[in-house]
């Protein structure tokens, strides 16, 4: 705060108004506004502790996850040194359960990321084109978000087998709808903007507006949702797990370790369901919680 | 009983109704507590009209929400009490304050359309209060009462309008709506605040009208508060003067315009552009801004500011009194019952707090007018006009209408309906109008922003509609726009060093350093730090992102600069700045000004030659002091009767005729003459043939009307 | 309003023709094409290759697609080759049991979200609202499946008060005379969108907050409740017609993820037991049904919100 008050104080000249007082830089202020959300933290905090769990995990705790072996199936916790017992194949829980993880998280990272990056090209050039690109685009969109993704996924996972690659392009494919509409949106009112009129007075095309105007100030937006856009990503891996749709074994996710364990339900093996399933759910939460504080850290940015 | 003492107007203080005593406002956030209100107190009588005046910042509309206790979030009453018809307000419970908020104190605020529920009938608002407030009033006699309130209010077919929502109506009829609704359980009390500063200039003064003769009608107490000195001169009784959390100076209306005694009194008055002289006079400013009130300032909070400021006003905090009897002159007539005592029926309520208080300790001397003081010698004649630079030929801009967000296209919008216009080299040229008149589509078409939808643009004898491609790129340089809302008109991810140098990066002039050096002096001729570059546009102030967005617009050295009002935003002592830095520029690099504003005052200061438009039509067009002087179109006359003049002896002398009604849609404009549906001199004539322009005057100055005014008036007060 | 109305039904058209379009590019798509779509994987190679001449799908897309939309319009979606049934029959006997179980969770989740946002604004900033959001936020990353598991455990298993499996009537009264039943779909499917609802009435009622029309409203004497009931809630609650369009597609996604689960008679378990047999007749028939739910269902919400926003019905 100092510093930044130092260097930037500015000499005022007589005669003119006082300058305005020096405030943090933007940057600060984003990073402040985001570590004082107590929410955003956890997020943070639950979102390295897992990505070490899933990566580091094996490193250190070392099973066996390729070859099954019934003698050792479904062995509560505790036995055997099995933290978490093992699943109906004899895996065990624990090491499964890290191996899932860096299925789920990388299939989640890349749908995500692809689907905003796509997303956001075809948000940008319809909401920088307008009119009737605009409406013949826009009206695409409307027409795939109006086919229920879960729908969507099943018909083209019924029909391709999928494997990783599969899956990260599928979801994509859904995912892409959303950052698009947002984006477009950006681009329609950002386009209006005075900032950019202005440019446009000294002679700047459309390319500068697009990439120095639009896309730097649509930034904040596109970040937020791809927190939002991996967490649905890693949501729609579990549900297509769910569905009997998920990659073969002997690779798993933690969905689909946690639809193998719902045949047991009624067994009271309820460490094939939990950990699974709360795995979801805290990553989830965690990328929600990232987002939604970075939303509010952006919001600030903008606002002043 | 306090009323029936008030009616005698005999001697004897009348208890006040609304008394404010030592009031502490704090509003606290996440980052720092601001003290807004520092220990105001204030006292208004049955029946008296106080009017609050100042700056943005200076506390006048936390003095006003404080009496209903409508302090926005974090804000609280830390001290002082408010005394309302015996009543604490400031310490009063919940239920307390809702049975005085709209029933014996009515409150009216800024903006009519978001003061409004957007999804409630006018007449289901109208009607809240009675139910409210009058226990046993049925529905239908609260919707009768209702309606006959917007009848009161002026409301044309006010039963009709009870069924409607509030985006149906205009602004005007939406603040009439406004009033309605705090008027219509007859309070004691109206508090008004900033009423009129979303309006245009005929709707402003329609509306202080109203409320003017309600009050007069309803026997209330009003208090106004508003930054406008103009609303303030003709619409109170007493006025009290605020700076920083403090009331500096309180006086009679007419007392304080005549002899202001303190300093930032003084130097308010100074730097509107209504006093200066003479037209291209500096106007007065005030150096600096007003004190951030995180910490409370020791001393005069004005001092840091004031050219007449010793020690004593940096170390002791003057407080707010009447003359010291050292100080006064015998037998002056500055005494405040004087003055007073002169009008045949002098209200009883003058009686109360009626001295002239004040809070300095080097107030400006008796007897000292204080245009004597500040009025500087004009400056070298304005440049000789040059040859022709702009020349509009009959220009048309057409929109088309959609009926809200998603209905097609169901017609078109006249923005400018044929206008022709030659502005010359070295000149500038004022645009004036009421919103919606065109002027800000014309300055966009000028500036290139929009394309005409016929016509042509002339510039520097070329017909803009045949430049190629390339040399349109280039044309760009000599035309540079400036805008309203430099905060808007600047990417906020950029610092202020490449906002300035973007216009050069784009047309491709000099290197990176050739750049710099040429920013770092246009930063030097605005009156900015060289430093600035490193910083963000929303780390400045308003008039500082003003000199910014001038800067910027100077960049490219262009010839032509259409500013759109550029001063719209900024507080008095502000405004004047940048039009004294506007002038001084123009003088030194030659530019010429197509300057566009509502303000009628701001045109003929800095105006050489002035154009009035109306409904998308130029209905004169003349020197500036012919066209303010003896204006030709009745438009132009009656708008320079309908300004408030910050002057309360003009608003006494009553040979006014302002304007009456509003202003017609540009999606169906009147036949003929477009103004026709307003104009007191209108004959058939008019609804049929649109008016050829003439000029009996002169050449130089042209009118667009069927029937000119023949007897110039003496002078405009404007 | 018919302004807006007239475009927004020619936009349903058109987005209609494009979800046909996506189920016919489906179509193709599949393993050997419409043929081995419907005639199923016992279909010999001679079979297909008549049956593609004498069906048309020898010729050009663009005739193709014309038979097709043609056969929509008579009904014919195709047969079931695992049970034995045309498509159409099938989804008529589904669909609204489909609809009664979107229709009694969003209810629910209204019902519950309404005051829980209502609550979490106006305890702003405050312990309550942070658990709460922190709740909601949990909930959202709960998958539907996992919601549904923790369920039927607790309220099956553990404290068996509701049958883990839905009626199993023929029609909707019959389902609904076995209301313990519906108990645990219906909750869980509720529980999955709640949160969404919630999280937008918090944020609607506090930028509602934040209106100067509210303020207004204070300076009339009005009490903090009346003005949350009579103002505020009144204009959040507006926009919530258009987020229930926004919604129904996670809301049919949701009623096939829930239907499997408990068992329930719905489209959703059509669609999900023919996923597992490959019988595509169905998935596509299903598909572009939902498809065509959506759209008519969102124009239906854009409508209604038409009437109740004053701002847009008036527009005359």
């Amino acid at each position: 705060m100092t510093s930044a008050a130092s260097t930037t104080a500015p000499v005022t000249a007589p005669g003119h108004e006082e300058a305005a007082q020096a405030t943090p830089s933007l940057a600060r202020r984003t990073l402040q506004v985001f570590t004082g959300n107590k929410l955003a933290l956890t997020g943070v905090v639950l979102l390295v502790l897992l990505l070490l769990f899933s990566y580091l995990g094996p490193l250190l705790y070392d099973t066996e996850q390729t070859h099954t072996d019934l003698s050792q199936a479904n062995l509560s916790p505790g036995t055997d040194g099995h933290l978490l017992g093992t699943t109906d194949l004899g895996y065990d829980m624990v090491g499964r359960l890290m191996v899932a993880g860096q299925t789920s998280l990388e299939i989640g990272l890349a749908a995500g990321l692809l689907a905003t990056l796509f997303g956001t090209v075809y948000g940008a050039v319809s909401g920088y084109f307008g009119g009737w690109v605009d409406a013949a685009m826009m009206r695409i969109t409307d027409a795939a978000l109006a086919i229920p993704a879960m729908f969507l996924l099943v018909v083209v996972a019924a029909i391709i087998t999928p494997t990783k690659g599969v899956l990260i392009l599928i979801i994509a494919a859904v995912a892409w709808l959303s950052p698009a509409r947002l984006v477009r949106g950006e681009a329609l009112s950002l386009r209006n903007r005075e900032y950019v009129q202005a440019m446009r007075m000294m002679g700047g095309g459309g390319a500068r507006a697009v990439f120095k105007h639009i896309v730097p100030n649509a930034i904040g937006t596109v970040i937020v949702n791809c927190t939002f856009q991996i967490a649905d990503a890693i949501l729609y891996v579990s549900y297509l797990a769910f569905l009997g749709l998920s990659i073969p074994p002997p690779s798993a996710d933690w969905g689909s370790m946690l639809s193998a364990g719902i045949t047991y339900t009624q067994n009271g093996y309820w460490w094939l369901i939990f950990p699974p399933g709360i795995a979801i759910v805290l990553v989830v939460a965690a990328f929600n919680f990232i987002g939604d504080g970075l939303r509010d850290a952006f919001e600030v940015r903008l606002r002043k | 009983m306090t009323e029936l003492q008030l009616s005698d107007a005999g001697p004897g203080t009348p208890a006040p109704l609304l008394s404010i005593d030592d009031l502490h406002v704090d509003i606290a956030s996440r980052e720092r507590t601001v003290h807004a209100l520092d220990g105001i107190s204030l006292d208004l009588a049955p029946g008296e009209a106080l009017g609050v005046v100042g700056e943005s910042g200076c506390g006048k509309t936390m003095t006003a929400l404080s009496v209903l206790g409508l302090l926005p979030p974090g804000g609280a009453v830390t001290g002082g009490r408010i005394l309302f018809d015996g009543q604490d307000l400031a310490a009063a419970s919940a239920p307390t304050l809702q049975d005085v908020r709209g029933n014996t104190v009515g409150m009216v605020f800024q903006d009519p359309l978001t003061s409004l529920n957007p999804t409630m009938t006018i007449g289901a608002q109208v009607a809240e209060p009675l139910l409210l407030h009058r226990e046993g009033i049925g529905r239908k006699e609260a919707w009768a009462r209702a309606e006959e309130m917007l009848r009161l209010v002026g409301m044309p077919q006010p039963s009709e309008r009870m069924k409607a929502y509030p985006h149906q109506l205009s602004g005007g009829m939406r603040q009439r709506v406004a009033i309605a609704m705090a008027l219509v359980c007859e309070p004691k009390l109206l508090i008004a605040d900033e009423p009129t500063t979303a309006l245009d200039v005929t709707t402003q003064h329609q509306i202080l009208e109203l409320i003017d003769n309600l009050r007069r009608t309803l026997g209330m107490a009003m208090i106004l508060v508003t930054h406008d000195l103009g609303v303030i001169a003709n619409r109170v009784d007493r006025v009290a003067v605020m700076y920083a959390g403090k009331v500096a100076e309180q006086a009679d209306v007419r007392d304080l315009f005549a002899r202001p005694r303190h300093r930032y009194t003084e130097a308010l008055f100074a730097a509107l552009p209504e006093r200066a002289a003479e037209r291209g006079t500096e106007l007065h400013t005030i150096p600096g801004l007003p004190p951030s009130l995180t910490v409370r300032p020791t001393g005069c909070r004005f001092a840091p500011r004031c050219l007449f400021a010793t020690e004593e006003c940096r170390e002791r905090e003057p407080e707010l009194g009447p003359e010291l009897a050292q100080e006064l002159v015998p037998g002056s007539e500055a005494s405040p019952g004087s003055e007073t005592s002169l009008e045949s029926e002098a209200p009883a309520h003058e009686l109360v707090g009626a001295e002239h208080r004040f809070a300095c300790f080097h107030p400006v001397p008796h007897g000292d007018a204080p245009e004597a003081q500040v009025v500087t010698p004009p400056p070298a004649t304005a440049t000789e006009p040059g040859e022709v630079l702009l020349e509009l030929d009959a220009l048309v801009k057409e929109f088309p209408l959609t009926g809200g967000p998603f209905a097609r296209r169901r017609g078109t919008v006249s923005a400018v309906g044929g206008v022709s216009l030659t502005v010359r080299r070295g000149e500038t040229f004022g645009m004036v109008g009421e919103s919606g008149c065109g002027k800000t589509t014309l300055g966009r078409i000028v500036a290139g922003l929009e394309e005409p939808t016929a016509g042509t643009v002339r510039f520097d004898g070329r017909d803009l509609a045949g430049l190629s491609r390339t040399e349109r790129r280039a044309h760009r340089r000599r035309i540079q726009l400036m805008f309203q809302d430099s905060t808007a008109a600047m990417d906020p991810r950029m610092r202020v060093g490449e906002i300035l140098r973007e216009p050069l990066v784009i047309q491709g002039v000099g290197t990176r350093a050739d750049q710099e050096r040429l920013t770092a002096g246009l930063l030097d001729a605005v009156g900015l730090p060289r430093g600035a570059v490193h910083r963000y546009p929303h780390e400045f102030s308003g008039g500082q992102r003003q000199r910014l967005g001038l800067a910027r617009a100077l960049t490219l050295s262009p010839d032509l600069v259409v500013a759109d009002e550029p001063v719209s935003a900024l507080d008095v002592s502000v405004q004047a700045q940048i039009l004294n830095l506007m002038r001084e520029l123009q003088h030194d690099r030659g530019l010429t000004y197509l300057f566009i504003s509502h303000d009628l005052a701001v045109i003929r200061h800095l105006a050489d030659t002035v154009g009035v438009m109306y409904l998308g039509k130029l209905v004169e067009t003349g020197p500036a002091e012919q066209v303010y002087a003896a204006p030709l179109h009745p438009y132009t006359r009656g708008l320079l009767d309908t300004v408030n003049v910050p002057d309360p002896a003009v608003a006494a002398a009553g040979d006014r005729e302002p304007l009456h009604g509003e202003t017609p849609s540009a999606a169906k404009p009147p036949s003929g003459c477009r103004f026709r549906t307003r104009c007191p001199l209108a004959q058939d004539v008019c609804a049929t043939t649109e008016p050829p322009v003439s000029t009996p005057n002169g050449a130089g100055h042209q009118v667009a009307c069927h029937f000119p005014l023949a007897a110039p008036r003496l002078a405009s007060r404007v | 309003m018919t302004g807006f109305l007239v475009k927004r039904f020619l936009q349903a058209l058109v987005v209609l023709f494009l979800v046909s379009i996506i189920v016919f590019v489906l179509l193709h798509m599949l393993p050997g094409g419409p043929a081995r779509a419907i005639l199923g994987p016992k279909g010999t190679p001679q079979q297909i290759t008549d049956f593609n001449h004498q069906q048309g799908y020898d010729r050009s897309l663009p005739t193709q697609y014309f038979m097709y939309v043609k056969r929509l319009f008579t009904g014919d979606l195709g047969d079931s080759y695992k049970l034995n049934s045309p498509v159409f029959e099938l989804l008529k006997q589904r669909l609204p049991k489909t609809l009664l179980l979107t229709v009694l969770s969003t209810a629910l989740a209204v019902v519950i979200a309404i005051p829980l946002g209502l609550l979490q604004a106006v305890r702003r900033g405050k312990a309550s609202d942070y658990a709460l959001t922190g709740l909601a936020f949990l909930l959202y990353a709960t998958p539907v499946f996992f919601l549904g598991l923790i369920m039927i455990i607790l309220f099956a298993q553990v404290i068996p008060i509701f049958p883990a499996e839905a009626p199993q009537g023929e029609s909707i009264g019959e389902l609904l005379k076995d209301f313990s039943g519906l108990v645990l779909p219906v909750v869980t499917m509720a529980f999955g969108i709640v949160a969404m609802f919630s999280r937008y009435m918090r944020s609607a009622v506090l930028d509602n907050l934040t209106e100067e029309y509210v303020r207004t409203a204070m300076a009339k004497g009005q009490s903090s409740r009346r003005i949350m009931v009579r103002h505020v809630l009144r204009n959040a609650l507006i926009p919530l017609a258009t987020l229930l369009g926004l919604y129904l597609p996670t809301l049919f996604s949701g009623a096939l993820v829930v239907e499997s689960m408990f068992n329930y008679p719905g489209m959703g378990l059509l669609f999900w037991n023919a996923a597992q047999g490959s019988d595509f007749p169905v998935l596509l028939g299903v598909t572009l049904v939902v498809g065509i739910a959506t759209v008519v269902g969102s124009l239906l919400t854009d409508i209604l919100y038409a009437v109740l926003d004053p701002r847009i019905r008036s527009v005359a």
